[in-house]
């Protein structure tokens, strides 16, 4: 497992940097600057240990032999050209059929009933199953994310109850409602004061689906500012890693700006990907 | 676990092959390169030049001293596996689409492919061992073409003179090659092309794979039908693991999912099955396109796949694949 130090050979400049070796573990420090001009030291530890493994007598000759075509010629060891090691994999073995994994089951075209995993706590909203709203396997075909304006709570809605559950344990204190879902939610100091007197709830939002990864709030911003003021972008995201969930809202001020942003991009290429956008929810009318 | 990338090869790989010893692993590929590697390591030994079309299929010989090789060249080639030198080259007026050395070491089978006018024809070698190899007959020692359906995969079974093949239709037979007729055969096995057959370490039974999605075990001797893995893509290969009740599967992805949607790189995966309980239990994600082989270490403990994307990658399974047990600690007898 050691690395020529020819390989480091173009980062070395200024500070003095060395290498020692206490045990087997091979300390290798040196001094570079990196893009930003900032001094950086760069400590590596590399730890050689002697594996020991009894085999065939003719395995062991055949680890003596000579390497021949296009290896001829070349030193003992792997050529890190030809032999690279991966990032860790994971292999989990449980017993069942439950490995469908959420991005498979996108794709699916009949429902397969979902088991009850929560004891009826968590309510999806789609599609009343026994899961967060975020992890419904049937969010393509069921519509997705409902609008992130109608219950004015944003991206923290899959840990709140549908509100007619909500509105009903209320008085008798079985839950715990915030404030936005209360009777009455609508009420002044409670919601945010929208430029113009457009609440957050009013904006006219496209759904957009389909878009990367990468994707962030910035560049949506960009991407859809380009017609007119935007005033709201969320991107969803998986809650444990961040990464992307393929969908965002975008909530424009102006009504006309989000038919014509609508319009323009819909269909549209955008980093690999054709951008899918709608109005949020089929509340607004369709084009 | 970490896989080791194995890079040298610039196209898809077709087929890769353990050696009996489990410490050599074979690549071919499309680009007409044949590879071997260490497998403890990933380190490459060497690379077996010669061939001008995509390399289809390979198979060593339990010493692992001889290789052979078919191409789309219309070449089956021998070749010393140590040296890399090319023994000795068949030709064919058609493309060999499957090679598989006999238990003996003492014959090859291979089939050639049906085109322009030519059937597909299952030749059988006999191969010269004494010497260096290079003597070896042009003729070979049967040959006859299948009725019906085109072969695209074979092996030799336990029985002497037998050899299982699969079918583009879907059909598995036993013809003895001797006579060139067919022993026995079943029509219905799959529904589409069989991609792939390996046997079992002890030949009793083979698995198959094949594009109508599904994996079968059939035995070899009266070519039931013992287990079923359906899964949702088309297989292009299926294999055994030694010593554990499991089979791996690998294969493409339903073509309409491709590009259409945001798909995590690296999303092509082998398949862990139970062999007994027909159940998925397992999959190891990596490659960047469809997963066109599969092999396992004769001992069990590592596997390698090869993919659409040029990578083989290599795993050393780690404790827990030896120790979990998913069903519970009912041990199979054997």
């Amino acid at each position: 497992m050691s690395i020529p130090k020819t390989s480091w050979a173009d980062d070395v400049d200024e500070l003095v940097s060395g290498q020692q070796e206490d045990d087997n573990i091979r300390t290798v420090i040196e001094y570079s600057v990196n893009e930003q001009g900032k001094k950086v030291k760069i400590t590596r530890k590399i730890k050689r240990t002697l594996q020991k493994s009894v085999v065939e007598h003719q395995v062991a000759e055949r680890q003596k032999w000579e390497k021949f075509g296009a290896e001829r010629g070349n030193a003992r060891g792997p050529d890190r050209a030809t032999t690279t090691v991966g990032e860790n994999v994971y292999l989990t073995l449980s017993a069942g059929n439950k490995l469908l994994q959420s991005a498979e089951s996108e794709q699916q075209e009949e429902k397969k009933p979902v088991k009850s995993t929560t004891g009826g706590k968590v309510v999806c909203r789609l599609c009343k199953g026994d899961h967060f709203t975020a992890k419904c396997p049937y969010r393509d075909t069921l519509g997705g994310l409902e609008n992130a304006g109608d219950t004015g709570a944003g991206p923290d809605d899959d840990t709140v109850p549908p509100p007619d559950a909500a509105s009903g344990a209320g008085p008798t204190g079985s839950k715990y409602i915030p404030p936005s879902l209360r009777a009455g939610a609508r009420g002044t100091g409670e919601t945010m004061r929208g430029p113009g007197g457009g609440n957050r709830d009013d904006l006219p939002t496209l759904r957009v689906t389909n878009i990367s990864e990468d994707t962030q709030e910035n560049d949506l911003r960009d991407l859809f500012g380009h017609f007119g003021r935007v005033a709201r972008v969320y991107v969803g995201r998986d809650r444990d890693t961040g990464a992307g969930k393929g969908f965002a809202f975008v909530s424009f001020e102006d009504r006309a700006v989000a038919q014509k942003a609508m319009e323009k991009v819909n269909g549209k290429g955008y980093d690999n990907l054709i951008l899918s956008v709608q109005w949020s929810q089929p509340r607004a009318d369709p084009k | 676990m970490r896989p080791i990338l194995l890079q040298g090869h610039e196209r898809s790989l077709t087929q890769i092959k353990y050696n009996r010893d489990g410490d050599l692993l074979f690549s071919c590929s499309k680009d007409h390169v044949i590879n071997v590697w260490y497998t403890h390591n990933g380190e490459r030994l060497g690379t077996y030049d010669g061939h001008n079309g995509t390399v289809w299929t390979v198979d060593v010989d339990s010493e692992s001293m001889y290789m052979v090789s078919g191409s789309a060249d219309n070449q089956l080639r021998l070749w010393n596996v140590a040296t890399g030198k090319c023994l000795y080259t068949w030709e064919f007026p058609t493309a060999v689409k499957r090679v598989a050395f006999s238990e003996d070491d003492k014959q090859v089978v291979c089939i050639t492919e049906q085109r322009m006018g030519f059937q597909c024809t299952i030749r059988v070698f006999n191969i010269n061992r004494t010497g260096d190899g290079t003597k070896q007959s042009k003729e070979p020692a049967h040959m006859f073409s299948p009725v019906g359906s085109k072969a695209t995969v074979c092996a030799f079974t336990s029985q002497p003179g037998i050899i299982f093949t699969g079918h583009e239709s879907g059909k598995v037979a036993l013809f003895n090659y001797k006579t060139g007729e067919e022993v026995d055969s079943n029509e219905r096995a799959h529904g589409d092309v069989v991609t792939d057959l390996q046997m079992s370490p002890d030949k009793t039974y083979c698995i198959t794979s094949s594009k109508d999605k599904s994996a079968r075990i059939h035995d070899t001797k009266t070519l039931d039908v013992i287990k079923t893995f359906t899964t949702e893509t088309p297989l292009n290969s299926a294999a055994i693991a030694p010593n554990k009740p499991y089979v791996l599967l690998g294969g493409g992805q339903e073509a309409m999912s491709v590009t259409t949607t945001s798909l995590r790189q690296g999303k092509f995966e082998t398949r862990f099955w139970h062999k007994v309980f027909e159940e998925e239990v397992g999959r190891v994600k990596g490659h960047f396109g469809p997963i066109n082989t599969i092999a396992v270490h004769p001992k069990g403990i590592s596997y390698a796949s090869g993919g659409e994307d040029g990578f083989v990658r290599v795993h050393h399974f780690d404790e827990s694949y030896f120790k979990t047990q998913p069903y519970g600690d009912l041990q199979i007898e054997d």
